[in-house]
């Protein structure tokens, strides 16, 4: 089943950051470099982030950058009953009908939360 | 890693031998949509998303006719390689500027490092470098045959 569009925007925008992230990162860039890939379009990736983060709502926007400034993942999938963030168990409540298909706050470390 | 040790990374029935697009975008969707009705992957046309922003980072086709589109997403849960071909060759704006004939498309998952793809880019670089491998390899159309290749 297709993702659900509050979900798919951010994790397009989390996707994004790492590919950017990648290509600033020296190491990476470097060996992806002596493979024989040019990285010359990080402005062009720079403008479709842009474009992407207008999209969503600035509410979203501002946890998700707070939450990019703590962890490496911001948004993340939920398997089994867990948090896979911080391991911690996430309530019944979570899985509820009515909360099921929302983006979801771990109430113990804040990450975003979507059950796949 | 081995040259055998790529033989595992290929599936049958992720491998295209005769691609019928003709253009960059049209060849990635016909790889991307072989994904969806293979259930690896939910939602084709964020993956197309994903891999047109790599696309505008810097072309994957690396010249020798041999592209390698790729990225990492938290929609993919394990590491997913394909494999094409097209006897003609096309158009995917590789640095060389010469047809691409053969495509190796990896996509990974985002929640763990970048080494995984890394690796396995670098060791398909490795082979295709050698002319008479990627001779071979331009001319392949049965999954034996590939592994043979893969395996040698
Ligand atoms: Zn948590």
């Amino acid at each position: 089943m297709p993702l659900k569009e509050a979900h798919r925007l951010l994790i397009a925008l989390q996707d994004l950051d790492i590919m950017i992230k990648e290509a600033k990162d020296k190491s990476t860039s470097k060996e992806l470099e002596s493979l024989g890939f040019k990285l010359t379009g990080l402005e062009e990736l720079q403008d479709a982030r842009s474009k992407l983060a207008k999209k969503i709502s600035p509410t979203v926007l501002q946890r998700y950058k707070k939450l990019t400034g703590r962890y490496t993942m911001a948004i993340l999938p939920v398997t089994g009953d867990l948090c896979l963030g911080c391991f911690v168990k996430l309530p019944t409540s979570f899985f509820s009908s009515i909360n099921r298909d929302l983006l979801q706050t771990c109430e113990n470390c804040g990450r975003l939360l979507y059950i796949p | 890693m081995e040259t055998s040790k790529l033989v595992p990374f290929f599936q049958e029935k992720l491998c295209l031998f005769h691609l019928r697009s003709r253009k960059k975008m049209s060849v990635l969707q016909e790889m991307v949509r072989h994904l969806a009705e293979q259930k690896l992957i939910s939602d084709g046309h964020f993956i197309m998303e994903m891999l047109k922003n790599r696309e505008s980072l810097g072309s994957t086709g690396l010249g020798n006719g041999v592209a390698f589109p790729h990225g990492r997403s938290l929609a993919i849960k394990k590491l997913i390689v394909l494999f094409a071909r097209s006897a003609g060759g096309i158009d995917f704006d590789s640095l060389d500027g010469k047809p691409t004939k053969i495509f190796f498309l990896i996509l990974a998952p985002s929640d763990k490092g970048a080494e995984v793809y890394l690796a396995l880019l670098s060791q398909l670089i490795g082979l295709v470098q050698k002319p008479a491998e990627l001779k071979k390899l331009t001319e392949v159309t049965d999954y034996k045959s590939l592994i043979e290749l893969l395996g040698g």
